[in-house]
């Protein structure tokens, strides 16, 4: 019987919008949607706002992904300074702020775990230098996966809607294809050519741009 | 031999069930189990809990602003405590995330044990207002005989109604089931159910709920009919642990709200839903 969700007050009968923070906020801040509109417009207190209200969102990914230490911090810090300097790059029109930054975030888990497997990497190639041995290409060895979600998230980005929310809920919040269309409003058939299609696209980006960083 | 469809294979990548015959033709075909395994590189790459919709929130120490503010050159600073709370305010269990079953071995990476992720507000994860749907990949579907209701069908729902222990429905006696979904707990709760949709040979209908659930001391269950988009919804009446019959409105298109949904409400005068639902099911009507 735990409180799921907090409505809006205000919308009678409608479950349809939530609050975000369930706590009384001082009337004199902006809701989320203006947050959103501000932090594309530069303007900084929204982001000290952005960083109130989804910071803990974003950490607790980062957390979940390296552990509670530098690495979740460096991950927690470089997506919101992404996200400041790249702040063009969001379209208040085109979702809120929070997915954004969730999207900025799994970028930084992504590009995390890449630099450490360049690193292992390099500090094999180092040893088997330093034991007179032929290094082998700095290629070798790199794994597959790792490489693959720093692609694949590119390619994500350059979805359009609905085709990246309808992937983004399969992928990352475990939704079927029917729970999918309830939640968008889209018909079945819609929301399966569309997965079928994205994982097509996906798969092509893989065969074309994975094929060549393995080379 | 027929091949499934692409969008079959597609659905098989993200490792949903496919219907018996298209599961059984994906067992022994080598070219449709091919397909899905090129598609679902991409599935395993990123469908990783490392990268699911947040999870527990947790408040970064205060030298991460601190990293932003020199990088930024921003001067307005967020306020700690606020910071500090937002983490802790995530008391709501949400369901969406889960142990995601299709995890692969994520590299080099010691993911804290987060079993019972916490969400805050899902629905900004995914840019959509909603609220969260657990997964549950097997709506259940009753739709009696098609025949003209006649006798012997209305004698059988009749005997299923009084069985439950449902209040007589008072009208005519003839009833037909035309459809009936289970209601699966929301979140971590343990409320769940049934719900069915009678029809009477004079084109009434009722919502029939036959509710498992705890009971509550200062509030109610309420259940409701809710559309897809989760916005618009129609109040059915306030049920309690056990069966309970409730008249549906003429008219009332149970296409638009599908949805059934059983909420705690608060003895607080206020008739709007509280936003807090215990267990749903969606209709196939």
């Amino acid at each position: 019987m735990t409180g799921l969700l907090a409505l809006r007050p205000g919308r009678m009968g409608s479950v349809g919008l939530v609050e975000p923070v369930p706590t009384q906020r001082v009337t004199a801040e902006p809701d989320d949607r203006e947050v959103g509109r501000r932090f594309a417009a530069g303007e900084e207190q929204a982001l000290a706002w952005a960083y109130e209200r989804w910071a803990g969102q974003v950490h607790g990914m980062a957390v979940r992904a390296f552990g509670p230490g530098p690495d979740a911090e460096d991950v927690t810090q470089q997506t919101f300074m992404s996200a400041w300097t790249g702040r063009g790059g969001y379209n208040p029109d085109k979702g809120p702020l929070p997915a954004w930054l969730v999207g900025v975030c799994r970028h930084k888990i992504a590009d995390t775990w890449a630099k450490r497997d360049r690193q292992r990497r390099e500090t094999e190639a180092a040893m088997s230098e330093a034991q007179s041995m032929p290094a082998g290409p700095v290629t070798a060895g790199v794994d597959t996966a790792v490489a693959d979600r720093v692609l694949l998230l590119d390619e994500l980005d350059l979805l359009g809607q609905p085709q990246r929310g309808i992937i983004e809920l399969a992928f990352f919040e475990d939704l079927t294809h029917a729970q999918i269309a309830v939640r968008t409003g889209l018909p079945l058939g819609t929301v399966k050519s569309h997965i079928r299609r994205t994982l097509e696209r996906l798969r092509n980006r893989l065969e074309v741009d994975g094929a060549a960083l393995h080379a | 031999m027929q091949h499934c469809t692409p969008e079959q294979l597609g659905l098989a990548a993200l490792r949903e069930p496919l219907p018996d015959a298209d599961a059984a033709h994906l067992a022994g075909c080598e070219q449709c189990r091919a397909e899905v395994a090129s598609l679902q590189r991409a599935v395993d790459a990123l469908a990783v809990p490392q990268l699911a919709a947040p999870g527990a929130s947790v408040a970064p120490p205060p030298g991460v602003w601190a990293a932003i503010a020199a990088a930024t050159g921003v001067t307005a600073a967020p306020r700690p405590e606020v910071v500090a709370a937002s983490a802790q305010a995530s008391v709501a269990p949400a369901p969406p995330l889960a142990a995601a079953p299709r995890a692969v071995e994520a590299p080099a990476v010691e993911a804290p044990a987060v079993e019972d992720p916490v969400v805050e507000h899902p629905a900004a994860a995914s840019g959509g207002s909603v609220l969260p749907f657990r997964p549950r990949r097997r709506p259940l579907l009753l739709v009696a005989a098609a025949a003209v209701a006649g006798a012997a069908i209305g004698a059988g729902a009749v005997a299923v109604l009084r069985d439950g222990g449902t209040e007589p429905i008072g009208r005519e006696p003839v009833v037909d089931t035309v459809a009936a979904v289970a209601l699966d707990p929301l979140a971590d709760n343990d409320a769940s159910g049934r719900a069915s949709v009678i029809e009477r040979t004079d084109g009434t209908r009722a919502l029939e709920v036959e509710l498992r659930a705890g009971d509550l001391d200062d509030r109610y269950y309420e259940v409701w009919l809710i559309d897809e988009a989760v916005q618009d919804m129609v109040s059915v009446g306030v049920a309690r642990s056990g069966t309970v019959t409730f008249e549906l409105p003429v008219g009332l298109d149970l296409g638009r709200f599908p949805i059934v949904d059983v909420s705690v409400e608060p003895v607080d005068g206020d008739p709007a839903h509280s936003g807090v639902s215990v267990a749903r099911g969606v209709l196939d009507t």
